[in-house]
C-alpha cells in the first residue's frame, strides 16, 4: 500500500458525509429564503430570522434523538405528550420553586430521562412495536401532564429560561441560543453516529436486528439508550419552549409535536423503515419546515396552510427517495 | 493417502449426530489440511449439510471426536469454533447493506482508539483483505448495498477472513455466481490456500471440483464414503460414489398417451437467469426439469407462472403462443404452479387449511363472485384432504402448526380445486418427510392419469427419476440432455453435474 | 387425580383469556360494568351508573368503533399498514358535508352520499401512494394528514358551517326507543342504528363473507404467497385505504350532527381521532403486523373504553375525570401490547 492510497484511505473513512438529500434541502432552503426575500423585503433581517431559528429548535432538537430511534428501526409518538410533561413541571417548579436556570433544565432533562426509560425499557424487554407502546405511553404522559396542570394554565413563569428565548438575552453576537444549542448537540450526535462503533452500530441493528445481535451488538441495550436520549433531549426541548412563549402556558402545550418531529425526520432522508438516516437532515427538515410557516405568514396567507406544504414535502422527500430505491434495484 | 508426518487443521472421527429419529449422520470422519482446499458431496440429505454446523458449532454432535491442530476440542457455540478460526461463509451473504464494507468486516469487534472508531487502522487491515481477495480498494468505504452478489459474498469471505480464518467453509459459494464470478472465486481460493488456509468446499457442482480441489470426499446417507485425490477420480466415479448401488426401480412403465404438446417453452430466455430452454409436456405425461440448485430450474417455473418476465422465447399453450402477464392470467390459461419455498410462497401461515386451499380460487368459491359459498368452500377442503391424505383434525386447522408434508399438501391442494391442465410443481417434495414424499409423488402420477400435463422442477434426483417419464436436464442456466425413464442416476448427475461447458 | 385436572382446566381458561381477545374482551367489560356498579350502589359517583346511562354513553361509541373499523381495514393490509389520516379526512369531509348540506342545500341522502364518496377519494389517494407507488403506509398518511388538515381549515376560511339545516341534524343524536321491546330497556342513541351498526355489519359481512374479505387477510398474513396465488395484491391493499376513507366520509356526517355544526378542527383537535382509533384496533385484537382481526373484537374494545371513560367521568369531579380517561385509554393499551408479546411467546399468537 502507497503512501498516497494510504492518504486517501484516510481521509475517506465513510462514504460522503453529505447525503444527496440534504444538498436539495440546502438548495430547497436556500430558494425558499430567496424567494421569500424578494417578495417581502423584511425576510432577510435579524429581526425575522431569529425568531424563525428559535422557532425550529425545539424540533430540529427532539429530530436529533428521533433520527436514532427511526434509524433503529423504531419509532417514538409519544414526544408530544412528554413535552407536555417536562414543560409543565418545569414551569410550575419556576414560578412555585422560584429555581433557577440551572436546576430548571436539570429537572427536565431528568424528568424526560425518566419518561423516555419508561418506553426504552417497554419496547427493548417488553418485545412490543415501538408504535403501538409509544402510542400507550403518549396518553400516560398527557394524563401526567395535565395532572400537573391541575386546572387551566400556569402563570406568572418568571424569565429564568430567558438565556433560551426569543429576547435580546437569548442571543450571542445575534445567534439565538436555543439554536446554537441545537446546531451544537446535532453536529456532536452526527460524529457519534458517523465515529463511534456504539453509534454504527444504531445503523446496523436498523439494518437486521438479528443479524446485529449475532454479529456482537448489545441490541436491547442500544435501543433503551435511543429512547431514553429521546427523553433526554425532549426534557432540553421543553425548556425551549417555556422559554420562547409568554409568561403562561397553556394545556395544549406539546401537542401535535410528535408529528411534526417526525414530518422533520422523514423530509430530512431518514428512512422509516430503519437502517438509514442523517441528524444534519433532520435539522435542515426542521429548518425547512419551519421556514414554511414563516414563509405563509409572512404573505399574509392563513398559518394553517402551511401544514399542507409539509404535506406536500414529505410526499416529494420521500417519493423521491423511492424513485432513487427503484433505480438502484433495477440497475 | 495421509501424510502422517504433517497434523492436519482440522480432524473429525467417527462424528455421528441424530435428531429425534432422524440419524443426520452416522458416521463421519473428515480430514481438513492446511493449504489445501477440500470438497464435501454428497446428494441432497446425505448430511453434509449437519456437517458443516458441527463443524461450524451451530450443532454439537451426539459422538465422535474433533480435533484442532492436533488438539481434542468442543465446539459447543458458533463463538467456539469462530475463536479457533473455524469460519463459515453462507450462501446468503448477511451484511447491512447501508454499512461500507469495512464496517461490516468489523461490526461489534471494532478496533478502538480513544473511544471512537480507529477507522484508519480498521480500513488499512480491510485493504490488506481485499488485496487478497483482488478487490479494489476503494471498496473498502464503499457501501456493501452498492456492490454485486459476487462481491458481498467475496466481502463476507473478508469478514471470515478477518477473524484470523484458519479453516475457511464455503458452503455453495458458486451457486448464485455467473462463470465470470466463479473464476474471480477460485482465484480468491487460490490466494487463501497460499496464504495457509484450508478451506472446506462445498459444490454441487461436480465439474468445477476438478479445478479447485485438492481432495474429496463423498458422503451418502449419513455416512462419508471416503476421502481421495480428486485427481484420481472423474465426474462419472464421483456420481457414482455419490449415488452408490443403484436399486433397479420396478416402477411400471407409463403409457403416455399420444398427441400434440398442451405446454411447450421454446428458446425461452430470462437475462441473467436462464436462456434458451426448450421444453413440452403433452396431456398425461410428466416432464422433471431437472438441475442443481442454482442452475437456474427454479426461475423457469416463476417464469411459466407469470412470476418474473421473459426476456426472449415463447410459452406456448396447446401451440398457441401467451404472453403470461401474472399469475392470476396464467390460472385462466389453466395453468396452476406450486411454489418451491413453501413457508414464504406458499402459506398463509396462521389461517386455516380451508382459507389456505381456497385462497386461489376465491372467484369459483364465491356466489356472484362476490359472497364466498362458505358450504363449497368446506366441501371443496375435505374433499381434497381426503383426497391428498392430509393428517388434520379439521379443515379449520391452522396450516403453520402443520407438519412440512401435511403443509405442502395442503398448499399443493390449493392448484388442484380446478383441475389444470398444466401443473407445475417446483420442488414439491422439499423439507417432506417420507411418507407425504411418497404420497405426493402418487398423487402427481394420478394427476397424469387423467390427463394433466405435468412439469415437475427439482433438484432432487432420485425424484426426478421416480416419477418423470422424460427428464430433461439443465446446467448452467439451459437446457441440455434428455433422458428417459431408465437413465441411471450416474448419467443424469454426470450430465447435470459435470461434462463441459 | 382430580388436582391435575383442575390444573389444566385452569391452565385452559388462561390460555383462552390470551389467546382468544374476544373472551378477555368480555371479561373486561363485565368487570369494569361491576366495579362502576358496586361504587354506584356505595354511593362514590357523582350520577347514577345504570343501564340508562350506559345507553347514553353509546353516542361516543359511534365514531370511535367506526374509526376503529377503519384502521382494522387498513391495518388488516399489512406492510406496515396504519391511517394516521382519518381524523384529517373526518375534518375535511365534514366541511363537504357542510357545504352541500348546510349551504347548498342538497338532500340529506344526497349530501350524506357525497360525504362518504369524497371521503373514499381521501382514501384513494392514501392507497394510491401506499399500494401503487410504495410509501410506508406511515409516512403517506402522516403526509395526507397535514395535508387534508390544512385544506380542512383553509377551505371555509377556519369557520364552521353551522347553518339552519346542520343545526336541525342534533336530532340525529338523539336517542330512541326501540320497537317491539323498548319499554322495557333504555333507549338507545339513534346513530347506533343509523350509522354504526349499518357500518359494522357491512365490514363483518365484507370480511368474514366475501372474496375481497379473503384477499385482505391473505395479502396481510403473507403478501408474497398472496402473490404466487394470483390474488390482486396491490388493488386489495388500494381498496382497504379507500374502505378507511368512506367510513370516515360517514364519521364526519356523524360528527356533524353530534356538534350541530361542520367544525374545520373536528377530526384533528386535541388528540384527534386517529389515536384512540388505532388503540381501539389494537385493543381489539387486531395484529400490527396484518392478517389478524375482527370485527367483534374491535365493537368490544369500543364498548370497554367506552363505558370505562363514562364510569370515570362519575367517578372524578370536573375535568378530572376527562384526565383519568387518558389513562385508562394509555394503561389498558400498554397493557393489551404487552399481553399480545406474552401471548405470541407462550401461545404463538393470537386468534383474535
Amino acid at each position: 500500500m502507497t503512501a498516497v492510497t494510504e492518504a486517501k484511505i484516510r481521509r475517506r473513512v465513510l462514504p460522503s458525509p453529505i447525503t444527496g438529500q440534504e444538498i436539495v434541502l440546502v438548495g430547497v432552503i436556500v430558494l425558499l429564503w430567496a424567494a421569500l426575500a424578494v417578495s417581502t423585503p423584511a425576510f432577510l433581517t435579524a429581526g425575522s430570522i431569529q425568531p424563525l431559528l428559535v422557532a425550529t429548535a425545539p424540533v430540529a432538537l427532539v429530530g436529533v434523538a428521533m433520527t436514532i430511534v427511526i434509524i433503529t428501526g423504531g419509532i417514538d409518538v409519544s414526544v408530544g405528550g412528554a413535552i407536555m410533561v417536562c414543560s409543565v413541571l418545569t414551569a410550575k417548579a419556576l414560578v412555585g420553586a422560584e429555581v433557577n436556570l440551572g436546576v430548571a433544565v436539570l429537572l427536565s432533562i431528568a424528568a424526560g430521562g425518566v419518561l423516555g426509560l419508561v418506553n426504552g425499557v417497554l419496547i427493548a424487554y417488553g418485545r412490543v412495536h415501538a408504535i403501538i407502546i409509544t402510542f400507550g405511553t403518549a396518553n400516560l404522559f398527557m394524563f401526567l401532564g395535565l395532572r400537573i396542570f391541575g386546572s387551566g394554565t400556569v402563570n406568572g413563569i418568571p424569565g429564568t429560561l430567558a438565556f433560551f428565548g426569543r429576547g435580546p438575552d437569548g442571543r450571542t453576537l445575534g445567534i439565538p441560543h436555543a439554536f446554537l444549542i441545537t446546531l451544537v448537540i446535532t453536529a456532536v450526535a452526527w460524529w457519534y453516529l458517523r465515529h463511534t462503533a456504539g453509534g454504527r452500530h444504531f445503523f446496523a441493528i436498523g439494518g437486521d436486528a438479528q443479524a446485529a445481535r449475532l454479529a456482537g451488538v448489545r441490541v436491547q441495550r442500544r435501543i433503551l439508550l435511543a429512547y431514553v436520549l429521546t427523553g433526554v433531549l425532549v426534557g432540553l426541548a421543553s425548556c425551549f419552549v417555556i422559554a420562547q412563549g409568554t409568561s403562561t402556558l397553556d394545556q395544549s402545550v406539546g401537542s401535535g409535536k410528535e408529528l411534526a418531529v417526525i414530518a422533520a425526520v422523514v423530509i430530512g432522508g431518514t428512512s422509516i423503515m430503519g437502517g438509514r438516516g442523517s441528524v444534519l437532515g433532520t435539522l435542515l427538515g426542521a429548518l425547512l419546515v419551519q421556514s414554511v410557516v414563516s414563509g405563509v405568514t409572512q404573505l399574509g396567507w392563513r398559518s394553517q396552510l402551511s401544514d399542507l406544504f409539509v404535506g406536500i414535502f414529505i410526499i416529494v422527500a420521500v417519493g423521491a427517495d423511492l424513485l432513487r430505491a427503484r433505480a438502484r434495484r433495477a440497475r | 493417502m495421509t501424510d502422517e508426518i504433517e497434523t492436519p487443521r482440522l480432524r473429525l472421527t467417527a462424528v455421528a449426530k441424530r435428531f429425534g429419529a432422524v440419524r443426520a449422520i452416522q458416521h463421519a470422519d473428515f480430514t481438513v489440511r492446511a493449504g489445501k482446499v477440500h470438497a464435501l458431496v454428497g446428494e441432497n440429505g446425505a448430511g453434509k449439510s449437519t456437517m458443516i454446523k458441527i463443524v461450524a458449532g451451530a450443532e454439537v454432535a451426539d459422538t465422535g471426536e474433533i480435533e484442532f491442530e492436533g488438539e481434542p476440542v468442543k465446539l459447543g457455540s458458533t463463538t467456539a469454533a469462530i475463536a479457533l478460526g473455524i469460519a463459515t461463509v453462507y450462501q446468503e451473504p448477511q451484511l447491512f447493506p447501508e454499512l461500507t464494507v469495512a464496517e461490516n468486516i468489523f461490526l461489534g469487534r471494532e478496533l478502538r482508539k480513544a473511544g471512537r472508531v480507529d477507522w484508519a487502522a480498521q480500513n488499512a487491515k480491510v485493504v490488506e483483505l481485499l488485496e487478497l481477495l483482488g478487490l479494489p480498494e476503494r471498496y473498502t468505504t464503499a457501501e456493501v448495498g452498492t456492490l454485486s452478489v459476487a462481491e458481498q459474498q467475496q466481502v463476507s469471505i473478508a469478514k471470515a477472513l478477518a477473524a484470523d480464518a484458519k479453516v475457511l467453509i464455503l458452503d455453495e459459494p458458486s451457486a448464485i455466481l455467473t462463470d465470470a464470478e466463479i473464476e474471480v472465486l477460485f482465484d480468491v481460493v487460490r490466494r487463501l490456500t497460499a496464504a495457509g488456509v484450508a478451506v472446506v468446499y462445498i459444490s454441487h457442482r461436480l465439474d468445477e471440483l476438478f479445478r479447485i480441489a485438492d481432495e474429496v470426499t463423498v458422503m451418502r446417507d449419513g455416512r462419508t464414503i471416503g476421502t481421495y485425490p480428486i485427481k484420481d477420480l472423474s465426474v462419472r466415479q464421483i456420481a457414482h460414489l455419490m449415488v452408490g448401488e443403484e436399486l433397479s426401480d420396478a416402477r411400471p412403465h407409463r403409457r403416455v398417451p399420444d398427441g400434440p404438446a398442451v405446454l411447450e417453452l421454446r428458446n425461452l430466455t430470462r437475462e441473467g437467469r436462464f436462456r434458451d430452454v426448450d421444453v413440452s409436456v403433452r396431456a398425461g405425461e410428466i416432464v422433471a426439469l431437472y438441475g442443481l440448485v442454482g442452475s437456474g430450474v427454479s426461475e423457469i417455473a416463476a417464469c411459466v407462472y407469470g412470476i418474473d418476465r421473459s426476456t426472449h422465447g415463447s410459452i406456448l399453450i396447446n401451440s398457441t403462443q401467451v404472453n403470461i402477464r401474472n399469475p392470476e392470467h396464467a390460472q385462466r390459461l389453466g395453468i396452476a404452479l406450486l411454489p418451491a419455498n413453501r413457508k414464504v410462497e406458499g402459506m398463509f401461515g396462521f389461517q386455516s387449511i380451508a382459507f389456505n386451499i381456497s385462497a386461489g380460487h376465491l372467484r369459483r368459491m364465491s356466489r356472484f363472485g362476490v359472497f364466498i359459498d362458505r358450504a363449497r368452500e368446506r366441501a371443496k377442503a375435505l374433499e381434497l384432504i381426503k383426497r391428498l391424505a392430509v393428517k388434520t383434525p379439521h379443515e379449520r386447522q391452522p396450516i403453520s402448526a402443520m407438519s412440512g408434508g401435511n403443509a405442502q399438501k395442503v398448499v399443493l391442494a390449493r392448484q388442484l380445486v380446478e383441475r389444470p391442465k398444466v401443473l407445475v410443481l417446483a420442488e414439491p417434495t422439499q423439507g417432506v418427510d417420507v411418507g407425504a414424499k411418497e404420497e405426493i409423488h402418487r398423487l402427481i402420477t394420478e394427476l397424469a392419469e387423467e390427463g394433466t400435463a405435468v412439469l415437475v422442477v427439482t433438484s432432487d434426483l432420485p425424484e426426478a427419476l421416480r416419477i418423470a417419464d422424460r427428464i430433461q436436464v439443465v446446467r448452467g442456466g439451459t437446457t441440455t440432455d434428455e433422458f428417459g425413464p431408465d437413465a441411471s442416476q450416474v448419467d443424469l448427475l454426470a450430465a447435470a453435474a459435470g461434462g463441459s461447458r | 387425580m382430580t388436582t391435575v385436572a383442575e390444573k389444566r382446566e385452569k391452565t385452559d381458561f388462561v390460555k383462552i383469556l390470551l389467546t382468544q381477545r374476544i373472551a378477555l374482551l368480555a371479561v373486561l367489560i363485565v368487570v369494569v360494568v361491576v366495579t362502576f356498579f358496586i361504587n354506584d350502589a356505595g354511593g362514590y359517583l357523582t350520577a347514577p351508573y345504570d343501564f340508562d346511562y350506559m345507553s347514553a354513553s353509546l353516542i361516543s361509541a359511534v365514531p370511535l368503533a367506526m374509526l376503529g373499523l377503519a384502521e382494522m381495514l387498513v391495518i388488516l393490509s399489512g406492510r406496515g399498514g396504519i391511517d394516521l389520516s382519518v381524523g384529517a379526512m373526518v375534518s375535511l369531509a365534514g366541511m363537504v358535508f357542510g357545504f352541500a348540506y348546510g349551504e347548498w342545500g342538497w338532500p340529506l341522502w344526497l349530501a350524506i352520499l357525497a360525504t362518504a364518496g369524497f371521503g373514499a377519494l381521501l382514501g384513494a389517494v392514501n392507497g394510491f401512494l401506499v399500494s401503487y407507488i410504495g410509501f410506508p403506509a406511515l409516512i403517506a398518511t402522516l403526509a395526507t394528514f397535514y395535508a387534508y388538515k390544512s385544506l380542512a381549515i383553509v377551505i371555509n376560511n377556519q369557520q364552521p358551517i353551522s347553518t339552519k339545516p346542520i343545526q336541525e341534524l342534533f336530532s340525529l343524536s338523539r336517542s330512541v326507543e326501540l320497537p317491539l321491546f323498548g319499554e322495557y330497556v333504555p333507549n338507545v342513541p339513534l346513530g347506533i342504528f343509523t350509522f354504526l351498526l349499518p357500518t359494522a355489519v357491512a365490514v363483518w359481512l365484507l370480511l368474514a363473507r366475501t372474496a375481497y374479505g379473503r384477499r385482505l387477510y391473505a395479502i396481510g398474513t403473507n403478501d408474497v404467497a398472496a402473490r404466487w396465488a394470483g390474488l390482486p395484491v396491490r388493488d386489495t391493499r388500494f381498496k382497504a385505504y379507500v374502505y378507511a376513507g368512506l367510513i370516515s366520509g360517514l364519521v364526519a356526517v356523524v360528527t356533524v350532527g353530534q356538534f350541530a355544526s361542520a367544525r374545520p378542527d373536528a377530526g384533528v383537535s386535541g388528540n384527534g381521532m386517529a389515536l384512540p382509533a388505532i388503540t381501539i384496533a389494537v385493543l381489539g385484537g387486531v395484529a400490527i403486523t396484518g392478517g389478524i382481526g375482527r370485527v367483534s373484537g374491535v365493537v368490544l374494545a369500543t364498548l370497554l373504553i367506552v363505558w370505562l371513560n363514562a364510569g370515570i367521568l362519575l367517578a372524578f369531579v370536573g375535568n378530572e375525570g376527562s384526565q383519568y380517561q387518558l389513562l385508562a385509554l394509555g394503561a389498558v393499551l400498554v397493557f393489551a401490547a404487552l399481553l399480545n408479546g406474552l401471548t405470541n411467546r407462550r401461545y404463538g399468537g393470537t386468534t383474535s
